[in-house]
């Protein structure tokens, strides 16, 4: 485990060695879903004991807002590279019919949420409300990749490996937005931004409905549309920090 | 029926004209009914070939008969249609009938009938050529094609237009036999597709009526068919950049053109969205680009882009390309790149380098997020190293091979997406040589240049040989130049050297001896005068100018009064004052002397009681003198201070008195010999001074120490000799006399001399008391000053005046030792 969270740590590697490279032989041997799964769970584990409890320091309450930051940026940063490799290979398998991006017809279930596409949007919106979309957006994602990691086991075709991705990027999103939300209470605790942003709630149900239009779409375009939401959410993530605290490697 | 009327005419036909070919003048040849023809179907003319005329005008008429009636008509209108022609307007014309024509030509000799013509109108009908025929080219969607046009064949009846006509056109290459006909049917143009650039054709069309005949064809057309010129090629876009993540430009290269001016128009299309938009700018970026602002440029989604290449023979679009802006981000490579060596700890240099980011990327919004990398090689080198940096500005290489020049690049990157920048232009960074290697080389040359300096030195050494050896270990110099040197070199005075050497060297020197003769002259007045008054202390203070004056004039001999006066020297007041004072003692003389005079019996006892007192006395005497330079004032006070030291003196030395008493007794002997001598003394004014040389020898004998009694006893053997040039007899007297006193002084201490002469000079009076005494008493002041000396000698800081007297006395005591040293042998 403290390998694991060296790892995480150091590495904004595209793809995460310890992970694709081991992995891949071994599982191979075992049920692929149910190593994935474990994965998943210690890589769980990791982060929400690295969002608590820094490595070194007995007083947790020492973490600072950055530190909490960088660690979520830097798993938002992972958890793109994953899916960027995951799209390359469902790309492989599942030859697009006509061009790779021009298929009209694909549509995110997430493009109806209104989200800033620029720099200045982004830095134009309140802290709240980008916090806010940050979490709705991990929200909006859980329930389609949890099934769409059912659906993609019924593939037989598909490496295990390429399984395993998918896994992981399921509970790595769980990761996340466990993260992003203490990072918020934290923000909220100290005032850095306003406890108005208890409608979370309301945002679950609409989650759930787009979630069936996630359903509804391709392999290939569901990873690109999650690929694209997972740079989205890094970027957010990082135009919010610099934004709290602008001295902190900014 | 008809056919007997035809030949009953032709039988009647052919006997006119038989009649007529008898005659010569005959009837006219038979015409013959060349072509009747309806143009529209409406109207018909017929024309006719005149036959032979027969020799006579000939008129020729021309009957028509319609097959439904019996009834000739004659031709309506012999003009319309030209000459020996029949025009037959419309209301002539009946389209349902057959008309049976005949010409007959007449003239006088009869008439002759053509063969007669059946004419069905509408069989007939063949229009006229089409008119007004014009081509061109045209180019529609990348194919040149030729288009034709023309008019419908002109209708004399102009209110007859309703003819439609069929229409035909044939065209060839010029070169060519075969002609190509296409039907073109009802229309008066027409496509002509297929043809050959840079081909010259010849068209024609013709017409036809829906019956009849196809007209002639219309005159011949030419045409170029273009060569070359052609829609543009598609162009194809090349790339599309995001130098900053918050535009982008996207740029295409053009196909070949078509011969002509191409306008390039890029269209865009959003994903999710139908509506197609065009550039916003084509001009930021440069040409053949597209500048797509912050506002037109979003995020997170797939723009579609195609450019349109467009000319005048057409246009092409390029093949659509997909764009997801944050992918397409390349910044500029980093700038402000600086290199700098340092040195670590341990003196091996190392490698800074700094670089700032591209100055369009904002990276302080945290918008963009670049990493580095770096990469670097000898230039001679073919292989680059890279090192990647991470998102750090800043990176230290160690390691690096000294002495070789590098060449440095960095590049750049956004993290997660995106490609990396160009590389930055090449730096080049020196590493200096290893410093250890540097130390090395001076170390050696610093080697090198000893051993050679040394190796010259030995090679001259052994060349010069024993120079060099006398110059590194001079001979040892006899001790008569070394004591001269040592003595005479610490007071310093060159003079004084030289005049020792002289005297001393050459003893017989002709101009010492005559000094002092003139010396002894002059001071024998004074002498003479304070003979008598030696007893008083007051006199020992008379004496020491008189000591002084006799010393100016020995100055270049003897110099044991200058040594005195340096010895006073540093005792700052007096020094200055004691010449003066030996001014004012000598005018004061007079009265001093007689005052001396009187006192010197009681000044004897005194000194003979307390030699101690008077012998102490002689010093603050010294000091005192500037003081008492007004006569009476003066002494009273010097004689009141005596008293005063005396106490004081007596106090603390009554042990030392003691012991210079024991010496006394002990060789009684020598002072008895003294008293002698002191008795010559009164009557040899002249030798006053010289005892006091001889007295200030001794004593400095007597400093050496005890040990060197046999040297002594030389030395009193040296002043006989200086003596013996002069009344040597009572010069040795003296000496011997000095020479126990000395004897026993030594004991005592060495430092009494200088006291002891300055004391003589008064006590040659009273030789042997004053020389016992003045031991003693010399020993008194030197106590309480050797005292100080032993505490302080080392120190030397102590008072000058303190430490003068020794120094005087040695250096007095050396310069005689060399005489005696040099003389010695001559009196053993």
């Amino acid at each position: 485990m403290p390998a694991y969270i060296g790892d995480a740590g150091d590495s904004p590697a595209p793809v995460d060695p310890s992970r694709s490279a081991p992995g891949s032989g071994l599982r191979r041997a075992m049920a692929p879903a149910r190593a994935a799964g474990r994965a998943g769970a210690v890589a769980a584990l990791a982060l929400l004991w690295l969002l608590v409890c820094g490595p070194g320091d007995s007083g947790c309450h020492l973490l600072t807002v950055a530190d909490l930051f960088d660690r979520v940026i830097r798993h938002s940063g992972r958890i793109h590279s994953l899916s960027t490799t995951l799209y390359t290979e469902l790309e492989k398998h599942f030859p697009p019919r006509d061009n790779e991006l021009g298929k009209p017809a694909r549509k995110c279930h997430t493009s109806g949420m209104l989200t800033p596409n620029g720099k200045e949007y982004a830095q134009k919106i309140p802290r709240e409300e980008l916090t806010h979309l940050i979490l709705k957006l991990l929200q909006a994602w859980k329930e389609p990749l949890s099934h769409f990691n059912q659906h993609i086991e019924h593939h037989q075709e598909l490496p295990d490996d390429s399984l395993s991705k998918a896994k992981q990027i399921s509970n790595m999103v769980h990761e996340l937005k466990t993260g992003v939300e203490k990072v918020t209470k934290k923000m909220q605790s100290m005032g850095i931004i306003s406890n108005s942003l208890n409608g979370m709630a309301s945002s679950e149900g609409t989650g759930l409905s787009i979630s069936n239009e996630a359903n509804m779409m391709s392999d290939s375009d569901f990873i690109h549309c999650f690929r694209r939401d997972s740079n989205k959410v890094q970027s957010y993530l990082k135009i919010l920090k610099c934004r709290i605290m602008p001295e902190n490697s900014c | 029926m008809k056919q007997r009327f035809i030949s009953s005419v032709q039988i009647i036909l052919q006997l006119a004209l038989t009649t007529a070919g008898l005659t010569g003048q005959s009837y006219p040849g038979k015409p013959k009914i060349i072509r009747c023809r309806s143009l529209e179907k409406e109207t018909f003319s017929c024309w006719w070939k005149p036959g032979s005329d027969g020799g006579l005008p000939t008129n020729y008429t021309l009957f028509y008969s319609k097959d439904s009636e019996e009834k000739i008509y004659e031709c309506p209108d012999y003009q319309a249609s030209g000459p020996n022609s029949c025009y037959f307007d419309k209301n002539h014309t009946n389209p349902w009938t057959t008309y049976i024509i005949t010409v007959m030509a007449t003239n006088e000799i009869g008439s002759n009938s053509s063969d007669p013509q059946y004419v069905d109108v509408t069989s007939i009908v063949q229009p006229d050529a089409p008119v007004n025929l014009s081509l061109e080219t045209k180019t529609s969607a990348s194919i040149t094609y030729l288009w034709a046009k023309w008019s419908p064949p002109p209708l004399a009846a102009v209110s007859s237009n309703s003819h439609v006509y069929h229409y035909e056109l044939r065209l060839k290459p010029e070169e060519k036999e075969e002609w190509e006909t296409i039907s073109v049917g009802l229309q008066t143009h027409y496509k002509v597709t297929g043809l050959q650039a840079g081909v010259k054709y010849i068209v024609q069309v013709r017409c036809m009526l829906d019956l009849g005949e196809w007209s002639e064809w219309s005159s011949e057309r030419n045409i170029q068919i273009p060569n070359g010129e052609s829609p543009p090629e598609k162009p194809t876009i090349i790339k599309c950049r995001s130098p900053e993540k918050e535009t982008f430009t996207c740029w295409w290269k053009p196909g070949s053109d078509g011969g002509h001016h191409i306008n390039h128009t890029l269209l865009y299309s959003k994903e999710g969205e139908e509506k197609v938009y065009e550039c916003p700018d084509y001009k930021t970026a440069g040409p053949n680009s597209c500048y797509f602002d912050k506002k037109h440029t979003s995020f997170w989604t797939i723009y579609n882009i195609t450019v349109r290449a467009t000319n005048e023979m057409g246009s092409n679009v390029s093949d659509p390309h997909y764009v997801d802006v944050t992918y397409i981000v390349q910044p500029d490579p980093p700038v402000n790149i600086t290199l700098e060596l340092k040195k670590s700890v341990n003196r091996k240099p190392y490698l800074v380098l700094t670089w700032s980011p591209p100055p369009l990327a904002d990276v302080r919004s945290g918008w963009l997020t670049l990493e580095y990398e770096l990469r670097l090689k000898p230039e001679e080198g073919e292989e680059w190293e890279t090192i990647f940096v991470g998102q750090q500005t800043q990176c230290k290489m160690f390691s690096l091979n000294p002495g070789k020049r590098y060449i440095v690049q960095i590049h750049c990157k956004p993290d997660h997406h995106g490609s990396w920048s160009e590389w930055s232009p090449e730096m080049y960074i020196q590493i200096p040589t290893d410093f250890r290697v540097k130390d090395m080389v001076v170390w050696i040359i610093v080697g090198v240049l000893s051993s050679l300096i040394c190796l010259i030195m030995s090679w001259t050494m052994i060349l010069k040989g024993y120079r060099m050896m006398a110059f590194i270990l001079p001979p040892v110099p006899g001790p008569k130049i070394k004591g001269i040197d040592k003595h005479l070199l610490e007071t310093g005075k060159s003079e004084e050297l030289l005049s020792a050497l002289g005297c001393h060297g050459f003893p017989p020197t002709s101009d010492c001896d005559e000094l002092l003769i003139e010396y002894l002259e002059v001071e024998d007045s004074e002498d003479q005068q304070l003979m008598p008054s030696h007893d008083n202390p007051s006199k020992n203070m008379k004496m020491i100018p008189k000591e002084t004056d006799s010393d100016s004039g020995r100055g270049s001999c003897d110099s044991p009064s200058l040594l005195s006066e340096k010895c006073r020297e540093p005792r700052a007041l007096p020094s200055a004052l004691q010449t003066q004072d030996v001014r004012a003692v000598q005018e004061n003389k007079g009265a001093k002397r007689s005052w001396e005079t009187q006192c010197i019996a009681s000044e004897q006892e005194a000194l003979l009681f307390n030699n101690e007192s008077t012998k102490s006395s002689t010093w603050p005497a010294v000091q005192l003198l500037p003081n008492s330079q007004l006569p009476m004032f003066a002494y009273h006070s010097t004689v009141e201070a005596h008293t005063i030291i005396l106490n004081t003196t007596n106090v603390n030395i009554s042990p030392v008195l003691v012991g210079n008493e024991e010496k006394h007794q002990s060789r009684y002997p020598v002072t008895e010999a003294v008293h002698d001598n002191m008795e010559k003394q009164r009557e040899m004014e002249y030798f006053i001074t010289e005892q006091t040389t001889v007295q200030v020898q001794q004593n400095r004998h007597n400093d050496k120490s005890p040990f060197l009694n046999p040297k002594l006893m030389d030395y009193v053997e040296v002043h006989k000799v200086r003596q013996d040039e002069e009344p040597t007899v009572l010069l040795k007297h003296k000496d011997n006399n000095g020479k126990t006193e000395k004897y026993t002084v030594p004991g005592t201490s060495k430092e009494y001399t200088k006291v002891s002469t300055v004391v003589d000079h008064n006590i040659l009076v009273l030789m042997p008391d004053s020389r016992i005494q003045h031991t003693p008493v010399s020993q008194e002041p030197t106590m309480e000053t050797s005292q100080n000396l032993q505490q302080g000698q080392a120190e030397k800081n102590m008072s000058y005046c303190l430490t003068a007297p020794s120094d005087c006395k040695r250096e007095t005591s050396g310069s005689e030792y060399m005489d005696p040293s040099s003389f010695m042998p001559s009196f053993k």
